[in-house]
This record gives C-alpha cells, structure tokens and sequence, in this order.
C-alpha cells in the first residue's frame, strides 16, 4: 500500500509471492502453492532445470500469464496493477525484439508504453544505447542485429523505464564470455544502486557470484533457499553445482527431512 | 534512481498507436499504395469499359456506381488484414509481451492496437476517393451519413482484424478469414451492381449479409441512394462493429489466447 504522501512502506518486499498456483489449460501444473518473498535491494538468484516453473513464477510477476490462484505483490502493491507493472523490468529468456523497430526505436517505445515523454525517452534510450555499446546500430531494425547485439537491446529495454524489480531471465544464454563480463559489471552497478535483481541463469558459478541469496526450484515447488555459503553447508558440497546435481537429481531438501 | 513513470494519462495509448501507425508507413508501398493502385485498376477495368454496356444503375453512371462499394472493399479488407497480421506477428514473435507487462489499461491496449487498421484504411479510403473524384465525377452527396458509415465499418473490421490476430494459430487462419469470409461476402455485398435487381433468391439472401449494409450506407454517403435504407445499413453495421470491438476488449480484459 502506498502512504498519504505516496511512498512505499520500505518494509515492502520487492516480491511477495503466496500460493502461487498456475496450471495451464493442458492440464500441466507448473506452480503449486508457491512462496517466495524477495527483499527490496537483494541480488536474488533462482536456480532449476528446464521446466522447474521459473519462467511460469516470472510470467506471472509480470502479468503474462493468467494465475490460478495466489497472491503476487511487487513492494506492497498487487502485481496486476499499473503502478507495479510500471516498478518490474522483464529481459525474457527468448528474443523477442519487434521486427519492424530499429534499436533506438525499441527503446523510445519502450519506454512510451510505460508512460514516459518522448524527450525522456529519447534521453534516456541514448543513454542506454551508450552503456551497452550499441551506438553503431542505433538505426539498424532488429533482425539485422547479431545474436550479442540483440541480448544487449534486451537488457537495454528491461532497464528503459527504470525499474526498481529487473528480472533477468538467463539473460548470458548465448552470449560470449566478453559480453557477459560486461553485462554483469553494469546490473552489479545497478544493484549497488538499490536495484532489486532476480535472476535464472543455468551457468551456476554466475549465480554463486552474484546473489546474495538463492532459490532452488524444482517441479513447481520450492526445495531450498539460502546464501550460496548456507546451500553448501545445507547439502554438504564443495560447490553450488553439488549442491544442484543433489538437490535436482539424488537427495531430498534436507529442509523438508528437518521438517519431516 | 527509479523513476515515477505516468500512469494516469494515456501516454503508453498514443506510444502504441504510433507504433502501429509507425509499421504502415513504414510499409507503406505495401500496406498503403498497393490497394490504391488495385482499387483504381478496379475502377478503370470495370468502370470504363463496362460502361459502354451498363450505361446507368439507379441513375448513376456504372464508373461513378462502383466507386463507393470499391473504396468500402479497400478499406475493410485493409483495416482487417493490418491488425490480423499486425497482432498475430506480435504474438507470434512474442513482442507482444513488452506491452502486456506495460502500466496500460486493457481498453488502451485494444484502442491502441485498433487505430492503426483504421488509420490505416482511412488512408487508402482517402487515397482512393482522392484519385476516383477527379476521374469518375462520383459526388459526395451526404457526408454525414458517410462519416458514421465508415466509422463503425472501420471499427469493425479493425476489431475483427484485431479478434482473429489474437486466436490465429497460423498465418493461414489470417488468410483463410480475408479469402474464404471477408472477400467472398465484399464481392457479393453489392459492389459491383445493384441487389435490387437481383432475382429472387438471391436478393433476399444478399440481405442477410452484413458487408451489404456497410457499402449501401457508403454507397447512399456517396451518391444519395442505396439498396436499403440509410438508417437500417447504418444500424446493421453499428450493431455488428460494437459487439465485434468488445470481444476484442474482453480478449484483452480477461487475457484469453494472450496470456497462456
């Protein structure tokens, strides 16, 4: 909820997520009774396999995918409404860059349909077309773009309106060593500024890097959450991709044995 | 660092609209002066050299007789096809989802996509009228019948358009509607002759479909006279285009085939 004067209680969460449930049309259940609550300013990563439901968790964040039940909250506010809509910047997984803009362009419109001028906007996209590298193609259209060049546009959009949640849906698959260096120098900028991060990503020892805290994801439920340092000493690992290989394929969440 | 964006007016509206409109001119070789220059071969092929045998139809040169079932064809199938195809594309290449997630209304997202076929076809309309006036004589005699005519018209193909971009699983469904439903009835509609001279069953049959109405009220905007009744052609049709454009609405309301 937002006070008298317009602010945001700073005990707001950046995400609050109560019993998620999604069960698309076919039948398949991708969430079930999900939890997940993610302070504001934390670099938060989650981690599962293909399928586990972490794009269904991130869909339903931002308002892409009908919920069957549950409650999802972007600090305090429901997440369905315009004021949360406008505080979560999305990069999907897949390219999905429009055909017919060029870069700028993607940019500027970005950021018009989240209610920005077109003079900020268009401040702003110059901005972003400096930070990653993207000057040279500047009036290029999308499919002319390389593989690299069209990941950095993603970003670049994710981070047009100036979102306080950016959520990077494995936003390095494909990209080359250099590029991801690059790209993870600017969103630890971001973060140092305030910047809440979630996170997917497969290449593990990144998400070790980066988070300050990880979730382990698995068929639609959450089996572990903790410090890369905590999931270690949890599963009994030397790394966090032992502790992955155990908590997707041999052992049960030793939390869930606790509780049991 | 994070930046209220404005969420009260219709600013994200217009960004949509423009980019919708941006995509026409872009292609406007295609999307614009093709039909033009279809519609007025259209009119010089049939008009002029059927003239010499069909010399008058309700008073009217055969030229001049045509010219406003051609321009309704031109217009409905363009209103049609430019959001069918601009919507599937969306959703197909998934670009669709930079505007769900977007702070817009459901209404700003079916208005926003809606405006460009109309622009779109009020283009080509203009365009063609601009070129058949000056060669065919045809007189614009009521205007103001012809203005609401066209509205709900446009608004109903653009809805339509609008309706199949958003449950198409193909290109070909796009197609299959404009080839196999929307020409077969433009041609049948009247254009090119006058249904009370049918026989019967024919005549009465003609009656029952819907695209009849739309021209006889262009047709009655243009030369004075029509088929049926003004006020019968232009309540059929805005009966038709405001159930059509709230089932687009709902389609964005409720997120049905644009959310999974």
């Amino acid at each position: 909820m937002i006070d008298s004067l317009g602010r945001v209680p700073v005990s707001a969460p950046a995400l609050d997520v109560r019993r998620l449930t999604k069960r698309y049309d076919d039948g398949t259940v991708a969430l079930e009774d999900f939890d997940l609550t993610i302070p504001e300013g934390m670099f938060f990563g989650l981690l599962g396999p293909n399928g586990a439901g972490k794009t269904t968790l991130i869909n339903a964040v931002c308002n892409l995918i009908r919920i069957t039940a549950g409650d999802v909250r972007v600090f305090g506010e429901p997440g369905s409404s315009l004021l949360a809509r406008s505080w979560v910047g999305l990069a999907e997984q897949d390219i999905n860059l429009d055909r017919f803009l060029t870069v700028e362009e993607t940019l500027v419109y970005h950021g018009g349909w989240f209610g920005m001028t077109k003079h900020d906007a268009e401040r702003r996209a110059a901005e972003m077309i400096d930070v990653f590298d993207l000057r040279a193609k500047s009036d290029v259209r999308t499919p002319k773009l390389s593989g690299g060049m069209r990941r950095r546009l993603l970003l670049a959009r994710a981070l047009m309106h100036r979102p306080r949640l950016v959520i990077l849906d494995e936003p390095t698959a494909s990209v080359d060593f250099e590029l991801r260096q690059e790209l993870w120098r600017y969103i630890r900028r971001l973060h140092e500024k305030g910047t809440t991060i979630l996170l997917t990503t497969h290449y593990l020892e990144e998400a070790e890097a980066l988070c300050e805290e990880i979730a382990l994801i698995r068929a639609g439920r959450l089996i572990a959450r903790d410090t890369a340092s905590g999931l270690r000493r949890a599963y009994t690992a030397d790394s966090l991709t032992e502790v992955y290989v155990k908590a997707m394929h041999e052992q049960p969440c030793p939390v869930e044995e606790a509780a049991a | 660092m994070s930046q209220t964006v404005s969420l009260t007016g219709n600013r994200g509206l217009l960004w949509l609209a423009r980019r919708e409109t941006l995509r026409v001119w872009k292609l406007w070789t295609q999307t614009v002066l093709a039909p033009i220059v279809a519609s007025s071969l259209f009119i010089v092929v049939f008009g002029f050299s059927l003239s010499g045998r069909i010399r008058h139809i309700d008073g009217f040169p055969y030229r001049e007789f045509i010219v406003p079932g051609l321009i309704t064809m031109a217009m409905v199938q363009a209103a049609y096809s430019n959001n069918s195809s601009s919507v599937f594309q969306a959703r197909s290449d998934r670009y669709i989802n930079d505007v769900l997630s977007a702070p817009m209304r459901s209404w700003q997202m079916n208005l926003g996509y809606n405006i460009g076929g109309v622009l779109r076809a009020l283009a080509i309309g203009a365009g063609l009228a601009a070129v058949a006036v000056p060669i065919t004589g045809v007189p614009v005699r009521e205007p103001l019948v012809l203005v609401p005519a066209v509205a709900f018209g446009l608004m109903l193909f653009s809805a339509l358009g609008t309706i199949v971009g958003i449950y198409a699983e193909t290109f070909d469904h796009h197609t299959f509607v404009n080839n196999i439903v929307i020409l077969p009835l433009v041609f049948v509609g009247g254009v090119f002759y006058s249904v009370s001279r049918l026989p019967s069953p024919w005549h009465e049959l003609s009656h029952v479909n819907p695209i009849f109405y739309l021209v006889s009220a262009v047709r009655y905007g243009f030369l004075g006279t029509a088929d049926a009744s003004v006020a019968l052609s232009v309540g059929v049709t805005a009966a038709l285009a405001i159930p059509a454009y709230l089932w687009a609405q709902w389609l964005f309301t409720s997120g049905r085939k644009l959310k999974a």
